[in-house]
């Protein structure tokens, strides 16, 4: 019985409603005045309060997509494999739906249809030589549909180095990576991170980005790029921060080394870093910038939105750095470029004026920056920590992006495009 | 009201307070039987419930910043800001940015191939390296095979990196003299590819560390990972970095560094030659930020058994115990021992593995 499934979701409502129906039916029988009796009322009324809560607790998880699985919820540590996979990216899932604003459909480019979770949908072209879980068929026939608006494929990722395995991430290709005038150029990659807890899909879902990267394509504001969207957190429910934690989760190593390596070998993606660049909110915000920074020569550029600059520990991370204070200041941004040359790369950090608590430390980061690094900032007058502020701010910081992204040039094509 | 006003929270604690004390008190007026009395038990119910449920959230939404207005809530915000580029930083730290280039070459000789006099052999360089994200600066040697830099275009060149304590020993194996005469000689005899051979001392910054990052202090492992690699391709005519992995040689004294490299970046380095050993612990004072966890972890034989198995072949030279490398390895991590090569030039048969090893990796990216 899954977490965030609907019969789980329905349980938990009808508990609470069963609850609140048996203390109406019962309810002539707690009437006394007596003292015992108030306090059974009060406990009846606390209990039925707590079922109530953790029904919404339910709906809510479902709705925003924190916790995905019950694993997510309660883990178990994070899984090492002992050999590394001969494919450290296994495609888990391909009928998610087609992407909204290719070109071919623009009227379908207001990002609803992203929303579509996993699960129903045509079956789309394997675009190239992918490693594909037992049971799933990438051979479908809607190659003309993955042209027209890309694909949004499940995948796992095998780190070679870490052994940190990271289930129910996603990659999204362009409609460009399935044309032919494309069939031969690499594209560039952005990683893209999700805040702490999420599901992958929330960047789908609620960032919209794959629709709003369409949208902007189809428009001309930005060129197509390979968007890998991943979780941050690689041994949920631990909020690894992308820390590589002594005697424990490499996380740092595996989303900065681990998951280009395995997106280099699997897909048509250009391999230096003028090519790449790492995007997330919230923690992946935080970790965007310090992947960035720590892995210059991986990621050019990142965009940080409301991340922050330092990170725990705290109960929710368990020990990060090891008990090491010096360790941890190198996981702190601010130490870094105050004790450390400071890496060639740029960096856009969003925040607000009201409603975003890391206004003040975005702009002690952003003064502490030099060349040959260079800071940007996006600051609203007013947004919270929230989906909404970050959709008003990810057109913006794509195409600032896409000025910084070497980009995928098509081939000079003999024949006009189909449609013309 | 302010979805975030402190008089929010009061009002609406205040309301489930009434509620919920409401409820308990005039609970048996409620208590008949019929219509009307069950929809006013629902609608108690429902009352407090949800003054809770709303203090609850209004609560959680304070501290965890989520919403910052009712028209953040509902989505009727809209509108972006502008970026504003760079401005940020003050006329001090402007200025320190004067990096001094990633590779300055001090001197240059002629190798002669030995016992063929008057045949190039290449050259030594001795260079001084500057690490742009490590800050380090670091002598060193670089030998360049017979024909580089010939007006006649070479093909790009293979690296190897020798990481040794006895650079400046003339006459020592590891110095940096007999390593390029050992190349050399092995290019001279066709048994070794040419090949650019960087030659780097084991302490970088105040002591030997074993080229760690010391938590906190000197970022030896970034200098070996990120500012060698694009300090060498930077000056040098190398094979392109996504299609080649380098490999490591280490003496006594580099032995670990080199090891500690290929396990810990298998994607920059492919192999290591070094003296068979546990490498239990890196060299010289211990340091590691305080955390007895990083101790075990620069436990190579720990992370032997701690991490996946590497895609890198570990050469063992010379006698002395390789455990528990030589019996634990398993694909596609590869160990093998072998003796140093008789007679004068004891690191020919590491050269030639070297070369082996460096041709199988280009073959395999290709």
């Amino acid at each position: 019985m899954g977490l965030t499934s609907g019969f789980f979701m329905g349980l938990t409502i009808a508990v609470a409603v069963g609850s609140a129906a048996a203390m109406v039916w019962l309810w002539p029988r707690f009437a006394s005045q007596r003292i015992g009796m108030v306090a059974a009322r009060f406990g009846l009324i606390a209990a039925g309060q707590l079922l109530v809560l953790a029904a919404v607790l339910v709906l809510l998880n479902g709705f925003f997509g924190f916790f995905g699985s019950w694993s997510a919820l309660f883990g178990g540590g994070w899984p090492v494999a002992a050999v590394a996979s001969s494919q450290p990216i296994v495609v888990t899932g391909s009928d998610l739906g087609p992407v909204p604003g290719g070109s071919a459909r623009p009227e379908t480019a207001n990002g609803r249809q992203a929303a579509k979770p996993p699960g129903a949908g045509a079956q789309s072209p394997s675009p190239g030589n992918l490693a594909v879980a037992p049971g799933l068929d990438l051979k479908g026939g809607a190659a003309v549909a993955a042209q027209s608006v890309g694909e949004i494929l499940q995948v796992t990722v095998s780190g070679g180095q870490t052994g940190i395995v990271s289930a129910a991430n996603y990659v999204y290709l362009p409609p460009q990576y399935f044309q032919p005038a494309y069939a031969h150029v690499r594209f560039p990659v952005v990683l893209a991170l999700t805040g702490y807890p999420n599901a992958t899909w929330s960047i789908v879902r609620w960032l919209r980005l794959p629709a709003t990267a369409a949208r902007l394509v189809a428009s001309g504001k930005i060129r197509p790029a390979v968007y890998v969207m991943m979780n941050v957190s690689v041994a949920l429910p631990r909020d690894t921060e992308c820390a590589n934690v002594p005697e424990g989760p490499q996380a740092e190593t595996f989303l900065a080394q681990d998951v280009p390596h395995a997106v280099d070998q699997t897909f048509r993606v250009q391999t230096g870093s003028a090519g790449w660049a790492v995007l997330g909110y919230s923690t992946g915000g935080y970790c965007a910038a310090k992947l960035a920074m720590m892995n210059p020569y991986q990621f050019h550029a990142a965009v940080s939105l409301a991340g922050y600059y330092a990170a725990g520990p705290d109960f929710i991370t368990g020990s990060l750095y090891g008990g090491s204070t010096a360790f941890q200041n190198e996981n702190n941004l601010d130490w870094r470029l105050a004790h450390l040359p400071a890496p060639p790369v740029s960096v856009l950090v969003t925040s607000s004026h009201v409603g975003e608590s890391d206004l003040a430390d975005t702009l002690t980061f952003l003064h502490l920056i030099h060349p040959p690094m260079h800071g940007y900032s996006l600051i609203l007058a007013q947004g919270g920590h929230n989906y909404g502020t970050w959709v008003r701010q990810l057109p913006q910081s794509l195409e600032w992006l896409n000025q910084r992204l070497s980009p995928a040039m098509p081939q000079a094509q003999p024949t006009p495009p189909p449609g013309h | 009201m302010g979805l975030t006003s402190p008089a929010l929270v009061v009002v609406l604690a205040v309301v489930a307070a009434a509620a919920l004390a409401t409820i308990l008190w005039y609970w048996p007026r409620l208590a008949g039987r019929g219509v009307m009395p069950v929809l006013l038990r629902i609608a108690a119910l429902g009352v407090v419930q949800l003054s809770v449920l709303g203090l609850v959230f209004v609560i959680v939404n304070n501290a965890a910043g989520f919403y910052s207005s009712w028209s953040d809530l509902f989505g009727s915000q809209s509108g972006g800001g502008a970026i504003i580029a760079d401005r940020y930083h003050t006329r001090q730290n402007a200025g320190i940015t004067e990096a001094a280039a990633p590779v300055t070459v001090l001197a240059s000789s002629p190798i002669a191939v030995p016992g063929r006099p008057g045949e190039p052999g290449g050259q030594l360089q001795a260079v001084r390296f500057y690490g742009r994200l490590s800050g380090l600066s670091v002598p060193g040697y670089i030998y360049l095979p017979p024909g580089y830099g010939a007006k006649v275009a070479t093909a790009p060149l293979p690296v190897a990196v020798v990481i040794s304590g006895q650079l400046d020993s003339p006459g020592d194996p590891y110095s940096a003299g007999r390593l390029a005469a050992t190349a050399a000689r092995q290019i001279a005899s066709r048994s070794l590819r040419p090949l650019i051979v960087v030659m780097l001392p084991a302490t970088v910054g105040q002591h030997d560390q074993g080229c760690l990052n010391v938590p906190g202090g000197t970022q030896a492992a970034l200098f070996f990972t990120e500012d060698l690699p694009q300090a060498i391709d930077s000056a040098y005519r190398t094979v392109p970095p996504a299609d080649r992995r380098w490999t490591l040689i280490g003496d006594s004294a580099g032995g670990y560094c080199a090891l500690q490299l290929a396990m810990t970046s298998s994607e920059s380095f492919a192999a290591a030659a070094v003296p068979p050993g546990g490498y239990t612990a890196p060299p010289g004072p211990a340091e590691f930020g305080g955390s007895p966890l990083i101790r075990t972890q620069d436990n190579l034989s720990w992370l032997l058994g701690h991490q996946p198995m590497q895609p890198i072949s570990v050469l063992f030279t010379g006698t002395g115990q390789g455990q528990p490398f030589l019996s634990q390895a398993r694909p596609p991590m590869r160990a093998r021992q072998i003796g140093l090569s008789p007679g004068e030039w004891q690191l020919a048969g590491v050269f030639d593995w070297v070369g082996t090893t460096l041709q199988q990796t280009l073959a395999s990216r290709s």
